[in-house]
């Protein structure tokens, strides 16, 4: 499970931030997470609260966000998603595409005062 | 009033290793020390082949070694007998170096004076090979037992890395390893890289793999 030492990498950044911006509380912390990132979003719950325990926010609550694997096709131009049509256009069936999201893992915002 | 406010972060963690990886990378540079990440499964022969390199280079150039294991001292322990610098990092229980892990190990070791630094990168052929640790090349060992299918299934070590080696050849009889189809199967999916089978045991095709080395390190610290 891959998932712990980036949950780690998370809590860090954020603790980093909270200290930069004087933020005692924070509340929620939002990922958005891409459906083709390798982090798998019921692992990254799983881990969470044993990544926290001890922590300074350990009664933070966690928001995971699914950002769709989505690609436009360079034949034409349609934006569809990768998962669901199995990385073939599903107008042109050509499989020459760029990405435009889906590997992304990011901490989108905190909530805290 | 809700006292709590939304404080935008915007923060990429694989985008934040990649910055930090070619800081690392840039640095190597301008002191003219290459390092390559030698990536691969748990005992396809990693320390077998950095022992074998490190005879083959150490009387032409300086090297270092760092280890990495989620445990023990074991391969720390086989290097420095051939008298070479060494350290030994633990990742403790994570499956993957990152940069920040990486320059820890580079400092420790002291990379001044090196001409090639070898990352013996922690044995898994899924997270490392996603995680840019600042190396210069990368490269990865497929032994024979392992099968000629691993492209198939972890395609996307096999498509990150500048080199394959393909590491005990000498028991390929044993096993029904297809050289050809793993061939065909990797440069489909990475057309500019280079295979060379070898036997880390034997030495056979040991030349061909130090000798891309030595052509690697020369034209990363002359450039």
């Amino acid at each position: 499970m891959h998932e712990l030492g980036v949950v780690f990498e998370v809590i860090k950044t954020v603790e980093k931030f909270a200290l930069e911006n004087e933020l005692t509380q924070i509340d929620t912390i939002v990922l958005q997470i891409g459906e083709l990132s390798s982090m798998i979003p019921s692992y990254i719950e799983a881990c969470y609260p044993a990544a926290i325990d001890g922590t300074r926010m350990q009664d933070t609550k966690l928001q995971i966000e699914i950002l769709p694997a989505n690609a436009l096709c360079r034949k034409c131009n349609k934006v569809f998603n990768i998962k669901e049509n199995q990385g073939l256009c599903p107008d042109c069936s050509d499989n020459d595409w760029e990405m435009l999201s889906g590997k992304e893992f990011m901490i989108k915002e905190i909530i805290a005062f | 009033m809700n006292p709590y406010k939304v404080f935008e972060i915007k923060k990429n963690i694989i985008e934040d290793n990649n910055r930090e990886a070619q800081i690392v990378r840039e640095r190597l540079k301008k002191e003219k020390t290459f390092l390559l990440n030698l990536m691969s499964s748990p005992g396809s022969g990693k320390t077998t082949t950095v022992l074998r390199t490190i005879e083959a280079l150490k009387d032409e150039m300086k090297i270092g070694i760092i280890e990495a294991d989620i445990d023990s001292d074991v391969d720390a322990y086989a290097v420095a007998q051939t008298g070479t610098k060494v350290v030994q990092l633990h990742t403790g229980g994570m499956c993957r170096l990152n940069a920040d892990m990486t320059e820890q190990g580079l400092l420790q070791l002291g990379t001044e004076e090196l001409d090639f630094v070898l990352l013996e990168n922690i044995g898994n052929l899924i997270c490392t090979a996603e995680s840019d640790t600042g190396a210069s090349k990368k490269a990865m060992i497929l032994s024979v037992p392992e099968g000629d299918d691993k492209p198939l299934k972890y395609p996307v070590m096999f498509s990150v890395v500048d080199v394959l080696i393909i590491n005990k050849i000498d028991v390929m009889d044993y096993f029904d390893f297809d050289l050809e189809a793993v061939k065909e199967r990797v440069t489909k999916l990475n057309p500019n890289i280079k295979i060379i089978p070898i036997s880390a045991k034997t030495g056979e095709g040991m030349d061909e793999w130090t000798n891309w080395l030595r052509t690697e390190v020369k034209n990363w610290n002359e450039k």
